[in-house]
C-alpha cells in the first residue's frame, strides 16, 4: 500500500469546529427574511373518511398569511417506486393513521398558527381500523387502500435451490417464531424544513435529509417546475439512520404554503411529530425454519417474515428485503426461500431503519446458538462454519469480491477471550456473539450513478462539487481526505459544495453508508481526471513522462529526482497561461445487475461489495429484577480499507449503541388503538452516556478491489449484528431463549421464572 | 412546544407570595425549579392566569440544624439535599432519593418542595395533543373514563416522586403556610390517594419546609430506585426503609413504597424489638406487595413493577440494616 | 398578558428586552437574539439539547421563564470560545472525534465545562453521570467521555 497523508490518518473533521460552536446551522435554526412560522394540522383519528374541509376561519385570522389543504394541490398520488404509488401528501379522501398531515398554515408568529389549526373545520367520518398484522390479514378486515389485497402492500418472495430436499437431509431442523415491536429512528434533530421562493419561480428548501437529488425529483412532480427550478440546499443534518431518505408531506406542505404566502416559511417539528409522522421502524414476525449437518453446517432455511408497515407504502420494498438479504449475505446456504410481507395497518409510516429487523436478525442467530447447542457446538464455531467468503456468491446471485467475515468473528472472539468464557461463567452471566453483513448500496436505476465536478483556482486551491450528503457520519470529511490525498493538496485547499441540486451533479444518497463507495469514488476520480490534467503540463515542462511523476503537499515533483517540483498552483497557472481552461470531472456507476429488482426479480448483483461484521458482548443479568448489565463489548468489521480510522470507531459506538444497547434493551414504541403513547425523550427509552460499556473496537481490513483506496462503508455491519450479540449473551447468562424483543426486564424476568419451573 | 398565556409574578419575600395566594388561589400556579411546572404548561394540563415564581424568596431555602430537627426549606435544591453532609450522615435515603432524581442537570435546578408535590403521572395523562386528540377525556383531566383501564371508575395515575417515600421513612412533617397562619402535618397526610387531585393543600397554601425529626440511637436507612435506564427516568418502582436500632434490637423502624399507587403507602413492619431475620423481610415485602397497585400505565407493565415492590422493599430494607451496621 | 421589560445578560452582552412571560429562556435565545447553538430536541428537559449556563450552572432553557433571568449571568456554546481561539473542551470534543451530527453538542460541551470547573479531575463513572442527562443519537457517548478526560488529564 502507498504511503499516505491524509487517508487512514486520524484527522480531525471539517465539519466538526462550527458544531463545537454553534455556528452550524441545522434547519430549524435558519432565519429568512419576513419568514413565516408553519403548522400542520393531523388527523386525530387512525381511520376516517374526510367529509369536508372548512378553512375559512382560520383564512379570516389576523397574521395567517397562507393555509392549504388538498385542493391546493393535484392530488397525485406518490411512492418511492411505482408500484407504491399510494400517498398523497395532503390527503382528499380519508386519513389513514393519527398524526398524518391533512392542513397546513403560515402565520406571523407561532401563536397565531397555532391558533389558526384550531380554527380549522374538519368533518370526519370514523372508519374501523386495524392496528396488528393479524388484525390487518382477517377475512373482513377494513382495507386501507382499494389497490392493495389483504392490505397487503409487498410481498417479497425469493426461492434457491431446494429447500424441501435441503430439510430431508439435514441432520437437525428446527423452526421458532420471533417478534418484536416497533423502534423509533429517534435522530438528534428533530424533523423541520424551510422554504422559499423567488420571483422566478424558482425553490429553495431545506431540511434534513439522506439524498438531496432524491428529494428534489418527487418536489418538481409535485409542485410540476422543472427539476432546475427546485435547490435542495445544504444544511447541516442531525442524524437520518434511514428516516429522511424519501420526499416527506412537511416538505411538499411547506413548498406550498412558501408559494401561496409568497414568503418564507419554517416548520418545525416538535419530538412527538418526528417520533409519530415522520417515519418509523417496523415490527416483525418472523418464523424461521433451519437444517444444519452434523458439523451446523446450514443446509436449508426457509423465512416467512409479517412486517407491520403501517398506513403507506415508503421504502417498503427495501425494509422489507434488507433484513433476509444481510443474512444470506453473512451467511452461507445453498437451499433457501423467503416470504417478506409488508402488512398495512392504521399507524404511522415505516420505513427502512439502520438497524433492520432485529426480530429476523437476533432470530438467524439465536437459532445458530441453539442448533449449536443440540450439536455440542459453541455459537461462534457456528459462525465460523457458515461464514460467508471472498469468492462467493450469495443465494441471490451477488458476487462477493471480498469478504471479512472470518476475520471478525476470530478477532473478536480472540479478544474477548470467548474460547475461556463460553460454558464457563458463573450463573446470570452470559457471552453471546452475532454476525451480519450489509450491502453498500443497492441497485437505484437512473439514480444509482455519483458525478463530482472539481474546480481549480489559480492559486492552486480546488473546490470539489459533488451530491454526496453528510448526516452526521462523517462524509463532507471524507471528501476532503480523498480529494486532498489525490490532487497532493493539503485538507485546507479543498473547499466543499456538496448536497446543493442547483449545482451539484447527481449522487444516490447515504443509503447503507454507500457515499463511501459510490460517492468517494467518483470523487476520487474527478481528482485523478485533475491530475492527469496537471501531470501532462508539468510532464511537458520537466521532459519526462506522467507515470514518473507524484503529487505531495501542494507540490508536483519527478519521483526518482524531487529537486525538480512545480506548485500545483503553477502547473494551474501554466495551463491558464496556454488559453486551457483546466479542471475534472469523475463519475461512478456501481457495477450492479440493472434489472435487480426488489420484488420482481429479487436476483442479480445487488451492490458492487458487502461490509461483514461481528460483535461479541459480555453481560450480566440481575436475576430477582431482569436488569441487564453489560461489562464489556468487541465491535468488529470489515471495513475494506479504513479511510479515517477515529471517524469508522465512532461509527461501530454509535451504531452499537442504537442497534445493541438500544435495541435489545429499552426501544420499543407502546400503543393505543394507533397512538404511540411514548412519543418523547422521556417515553422512548435511548440509551444514556450512564448506561455504555466498554467497546472495543476492531477494524479489519480487506482492501476491496472496487472501493476507494479499497474502502468499502464505516460501521452498519456493526449496528446491524449488535442486537444479536446482546439477544446472545442475556440467553446465554439466563439459560434460556427468549424469542420476543426487546429483552426488557420484565421479559427477562418472565423467562427466569418459567426455566426455573421446568 | 408554546407555553400558554399567563401573568406573571415574581415576589420578593414569603409574604408577599401568600399574599397572591390568597388572592388568586387556584388560579395561581407556584413554580419554583421550573422543571415540572413548564412540561405540565407546554402540554396544557394546566392553564393557570398567574404563574408564580417563588425561586427567588430566600426565606424557603437551606438546610438549617436545630437540636432535636433538621429543617429544610422547600425550595432546597435536590443536588444540595443530595450533597448535604448533615442529611448523607443521618438522612442517607433522602440524599440517596435526591442523588437519583432525573439527571443531574434537573437535580439541580429542582427543589425538595416541587419533587414532592409533583403531580401523579400516567401515559395516557402526561401527553400532548398528537396523541390524545380525538380520545375521550379521562378522570384526571376532568373526564368521564380512564384511557389505561378500560371501565375504571377511578383515575391509576401514579405518583412517582423520590423524595417522599424516604422523608416519610423519618417521620417527616410539613409545614404548609398560608397568609395568617400555618399548619404543620404529617408527609402522609399530604397526600389525599388520589389520582385526581393528589394533594390536600388548600389553594391558599404554599408548602414552605420540611421537617425531620432527628433520630434517637444508631440509625440508618436506604432509598432503593428501579427504572431501566441508569438515569433521567422516573422510579418504576421505589423503597424507602428507616431503622433505629437499640441494644442490637431495631427500635424503630419505618418503611414506605413509592411507583405503586397514587401517594406513597407506609408498610407495617412488626420488627419492633427484634432481630430482623429473612422471614422478616419476607412478610413486609408481602405487606408492600398488598398493598401496591399496578396497571400497564407506565414504561413496564404493572404486573411486573407489583413484583418489583417485593424486591425493592427487602433491598431497601437490607441497605437500611447495612447502613445500620456502619454505625451511621 | 403584560409585556415585562427585561435586561438578559448573554455571553458578556447586555440586551434590553421587553418580552410577554410566557417565553422561555431557549424561545428568547434562539429567536430575537438568534443564538441558535441552544437546541431543542424534546421541549420537556430530558435531552440535555437547550442546555445553556446560567450563573455557571447547566440549566434546562426549555424549562426556564426568560422573564426570571433577570441579573443572571448566561453563557450559551456561543459565548465559550474566546475569540477564533476554542476552549479546551470544545477543541477536545473535536480532536477526539467526540461530536458526529453535531445537535446535541452545544449542551454536551456545556454540561461537560461546568461538570470541570466544579470537579477538575473526575473519574469516568462521574464524567459519564455528569452527562447522563445529554442524550446523544450519533457517538454512543464513547469519545464524547474521551474527550472530557483528555481536558481533565491536562489539568
Amino acid at each position: 500500500m502507498e504511503k499516505f497523508s491524509y487517508i487512514g490518518k486520524d484527522m480531525k473533521r471539517v465539519d466538526t469546529t462550527s458544531k463545537a460552536t454553534g455556528e452550524a446551522l441545522f434547519a430549524a435554526d435558519l432565519i429568512l427574511p419576513r419568514m413565516l412560522v408553519g403548522k400542520i394540522l393531523r388527523s386525530p383519528y387512525p381511520h376516517a373518511r374526510i367529509k369536508s374541509i372548512d378553512t375559512s376561519k382560520a383564512e379570516q385570522l389576523p397574521g395567517v398569511k397562507a393555509v392549504i389543504t388538498a385542493k391546493d394541490t393535484c392530488g397525485d398520488r406518490w411512492g418511492v417506486f411505482k408500484y407504491t404509488q399510494d400517498q398523497q401528501f395532503l390527503p382528499t379522501e380519508k386519513v389513514r393513521y393519527v398524526g398524518e398531515e391533512v392542513a397546513g398554515v403560515a402565520a406571523l408568529d407561532e401563536d397565531t398558527a397555532l391558533e389558526a389549526l384550531s380554527l380549522i373545520d374538519v368533518e370526519y367520518e370514523i372508519l374501523p381500523a386495524v392496528f396488528t398484522i393479524d388484525e390487518a390479514l382477517a377475512p373482513d378486515a377494513p382495507q386501507l387502500h382499494e389497490f392493495y389485497e389483504k392490505n397487503i402492500n409487498i410481498h417479497v418472495k425469493i426461492d434457491v435451490g431446494d429447500v424441501e430436499k435441503g430439510f430431508s437431509e439435514s441432520y437437525l431442523v428446527r423452526e421458532d417464531t420471533f417478534s418484536a415491536p416497533e423502534d423509533a429512528y429517534f435522530q438528534g434533530e428533530p424533523y423541520a424544513v424551510a422554504a422559499q421562493f423567488d420571483q422566478a419561480g424558482n425553490l429553495e428548501i431545506w431540511m434534513p435529509n439522506a439524498g438531496p437529488h432524491l428529494k428534489a425529483k418527487p418536489l418538481s412532480n409535485v409542485l410540476k417546475i422543472p427539476l432546475n427550478k427546485v435547490r435542495v440546499r445544504k444544511i447541516t443534518i442531525g442524524g437520518a439512520f434511514g428516516g429522511r431518505s424519501e420526499i416527506a408531506p412537511a416538505d411538499v406542505i411547506c413548498a406550498f404554503l412558501a408559494r401561496k404566502a409568497k414568503r418564507p416559511v419554517k416548520i418545525v417539528y416538535t419530538r412527538e411529530e418526528n417520533t409519530v409522522s415522520t417515519r418509523q421502524a417496523h415490527s416483525m414476525v418472523t418464523t424461521i425454519k433451519t437444517g444444519v449437518d452434523k458439523e451446523g453446517k446450514v443446509i436449508a432455511r426457509d423465512i416467512t417474515c409479517h412486517m407491520d408497515g403501517g398506513a403507506y407504502s415508503s421504502t417498503g420494498p427495501i425494509a422489507v428485503s434488507v433484513p433476509f438479504l444481510c443474512m444470506e449475505q453473512a451467511y452461507r446456504m445453498d437451499n433457501v426461500r423467503y416470504n417478506g410481507y409488508r402488512v398495512l395497518t392504521n399507524k404511522p409510516i415505516r420505513g427502512m431503519y439502520r438497524t433492520h429487523g432485529r426480530a429476523f436478525a437476533c432470530g438467524v442467530d439465536l437459532q445458530l446458538d441453539m442448533l449449536g447447542q443440540a450439536l455440542g457446538i459453541d455459537p461462534l464455531t457456528m459462525r465460523l462454519r457458515n461464514a460467508r467468503q471472498t469468492g462467493d456468491y450469495t443465494p441471490t446471485k451477488s458476487y462477493v469480491a471480498s469478504c471479512g467475515m472470518t476475520e471478525t468473528i476470530e478477532k473478536s472472539g480472540e479478544q474477548s477471550g470467548w474460547k475461556e468464557k463460553f460454558g464457563k461463567l458463573p450463573p446470570y452471566h452470559g457471552i453471546g456473539i452475532g454476525c451480519n453483513s450489509v450491502q453498500t448500496g443497492f441497485p437505484m436505476g437512473i439514480r444509482g450513478g455519483s458525478q463530482a465536478f472539481i474546480k481549480l483556482n489559480e492559486d492552486g486551491g480546488v473546490t470539489v462539487i459533488t451530491g454526496i450528503v453528510d448526516n452526521g457520519q462523517g462524509n463532507e470529511n471524507m471528501i476532503i481526505q480523498i480529494a486532498a490525498e489525490e490532487l497532493g493538496l493539503t485538507p485546507d485547499d479543498v473547499q466543499l459544495i456538496n448536497a446543493d441540486t442547483e449545482v451539484t451533479p447527481s449522487d444516490p444518497g447515504s443509503y447503507s453508508m454507500c457515499e463511501t463507495f459510490i460517492g468517494g469514488n467518483a470523487v476520487r476520480l474527478a481528482a485523478q481526471d485533475v491530475k492527469k490534467k496537471l501531470f501532462k503540463i508539468a510532464a511537458q515542462f520537466f521532459g519526462v513522462n506522467e507515470e514518473q511523476l507524484l503529487a505531495k503537499n501542494r507540490k508536483i515533483f519527478v519521483a526518482a529526482d524531487p529537486e525538480k517540483s512545480m506548485s500545483i498552483a503553477k502547473a494551474v497557472r501554466l495551463a491558464l497561461a496556454r488559453n486551457e481552461s483546466i479542471s475534472g470531472e469523475g463519475a461512478y456507476w456501481p457495477n450492479v445487475d440493472s434489472k435487480r429488482e426488489w420484488v420482481k426479480n429479487p436476483y442479480g448483483q445487488l451492490s458492487e461489495t458487502f461490509s461483514f461484521g461481528t460483535v461479541i458482548v459480555e453481560v450480566k443479568v440481575d436475576p430477582e429484577t431482569g436488569q441487564v448489565e453489560v461489562l464489556e463489548a468487541w465491535a468488529a468489521q470489515d471495513v475494506g480499507y479504513a479511510l479515517n480510522p477515529k471517524v469508522i470507531e465512532g461509527q461501530f459506538e454509535g451504531g452499537f449503541t442504537m442497534g445493541g444497547q438500544g435495541g435489545m434493551l429499552s426501544e420499543f414504541l407502546q400503543w393505543h388503538e394507533g397512538r404511540v403513547l411514548n412519543p418523547t425523550q422521556l417515553g422512548y427509552l435511548v440509551p444514556l452516556a450512564i448506561d455504555m460499556p466498554k467497546i472495543n473496537n476492531i477494524i479489519v481490513e480487506t482492501i476491496d478491489p472496487n472501493g476507494p483506496y479499497g474502502a468499502k462503508e464505516a460501521g452498519m455491519s456493526v449496528a446491524m449484528s449488535a442486537a444479536q450479540a446482546y439477544s446472545g449473551a442475556i440467553c446465554n447468562a439466563i439459560g434460556a431463549y427468549i424469542k420476543e424483543f426487546p429483552l426488557t426486564p420484565d421479559i427477562i424476568l418472565k423467562a427466569i421464572e418459567e426455566k426455573g419451573k421446568s | 412546544m408554546r407555553l400558554p398565556p399567563f401573568d406573571y409574578a415574581e415576589p420578593k419575600s414569603l409574604a408577599e407570595a401568600l399574599t397572591l395566594k390568597e388572592q388568586h388561589q387556584e388560579a395561581v400556579k407556584v413554580v419554583a425549579g421550573g422543571t415540572e411546572a413548564l412540561v405540565q404548561l407546554k402540554l396544557r394540563l394546566i392553564e393557570p392566569r398567574v404563574v408564580m415564581n417563588i425561586k427567588k424568596i430566600p426565606e424557603i431555602e437551606g438546610i438549617e440544624e436545630t437540636a432535636e430537627e433538621i429543617i429544610i426549606g422547600a425550595n432546597t435544591s435536590l443536588k444540595t439535599i443530595g450533597r448535604s453532609p448533615i442529611l448523607r450522615e443521618k438522612f442517607g435515603a433522602a440524599a440517596e432519593a435526591a442523588g437519583l432524581v432525573a439527571s443531574p442537570t434537573i437535580a439541580a435546578m429542582a427543589t425538595v418542595g416541587g419533587n414532592l408535590l409533583q403531580n401523579t403521572r400516567c401515559l395516557y395523562y402526561d401527553q400532548s395533543e398528537i396523541v390524545l386528540k380525538g380520545l375521550e377525556k379521562c378522570h384526571k383531566r376532568g373526564g368521564k373514563t380512564c384511557l389505561a383501564v378500560k371501565g375504571s371508575t377511578r383515575c391509576f395515575s401514579v405518583y412517582q416522586g423520590d423524595l417522599a417515600p424516604a422523608l416519610m421513612a423519618y417521620n417527616g412533617k410539613a409545614v404548609l403556610e398560608k397568609k395568617g397562619g400555618s399548619r404543620t402535618i404529617s408527609l402522609e397526610d399530604l397526600f389525599s390517594g388520589n389520582g385526581i387531585q393528589p394533594f390536600t393543600l388548600d389553594p391558599e397554601e404554599i408548602l414552605t419546609r420540611i421537617i425531620l425529626p432527628k433520630p434517637k440511637g444508631t440509625s440508618g436507612s436506604a432509598y432503593r430506585k428501579l427504572r431501566i435506564r441508569g438515569s433521567v427516568d422516573y422510579p418504576l418502582t421505589s423503597a424507602a426503609a428507616f431503622m433505629v436500632m437499640k441494644d442490637q434490637k431495631i427500635s424503630e423502624a419505618r418503611v414506605v413504597i413509592g411507583a405503586a399507587g397514587a401517594a406513597p403507602k407506609r408498610v407495617e413492619t412488626q420488627l419492633q424489638g427484634k432481630t430482623p431475620q429473612e422471614a422478616d423481610l419476607n412478610a413486609i415485602a408481602d405487606q408492600a406487595y398488598s398493598l401496591s397497585e399496578g396497571v400497564d400505565n407506565l414504561t413496564m407493565p404493572g404486573a411486573y413493577r407489583r413484583k418489583m415492590v417485593r424486591v425493592f422493599t427487602k433491598r431497601a430494607i437490607q441497605g437500611a440494616i447495612e447502613a445500620l451496621k456502619g454505625g451511621k | 398578558m403584560k409585556r415585562h421589560a427585561i435586561t438578559l445578560t448573554v455571553n458578556e452582552e447586555s440586551h434590553q428586552l421587553h418580552i410577554l412571560p410566557n417565553r422561555t429562556l431557549q424561545e428568547v435565545l434562539r429567536d430575537d437574539l438568534h443564538l441558535t447553538g441552544t437546541k431543542e430536541s424534546c421541549g420537556e428537559g430530558t435531552c440535555g439539547s437547550c442546555t445553556v449556563l446560567v450563573d455557571g450552572q447547566p440549566t434546562r432553557s426549555c424549562l426556564t421563564l426568560a422573564v426570571a433571568m433577570e441579573g443572571k449571568k448566561i453563557t450559551t456554546i456561543e459565548g465559550l470560545a474566546q475569540g477564533d481561539t476554542l476552549h479546551p473542551v470544545q477543541e477536545a470534543f473535536v480532536q477526539y472525534h467526540g461530536i458526529q451530527c453535531g445537535f446535541c453538542s452545544p449542551g454536551m460541551i456545556l454540561t461537560a465545562y461546568a461538570l470541570l470547573q466544579e470537579n477538575p479531575n473526575p473519574t469516568e463513572k462521574e464524567i459519564r453521570e455528569a452527562i447522563s442527562g445529554n442524550v446523544c443519537r450519533c457517538t454512543g457517548y464513547a469519545k464524547a467521555v474521551e474527550a472530557i478526560q483528555s481536558v481533565a488529564e491536562r489539568r
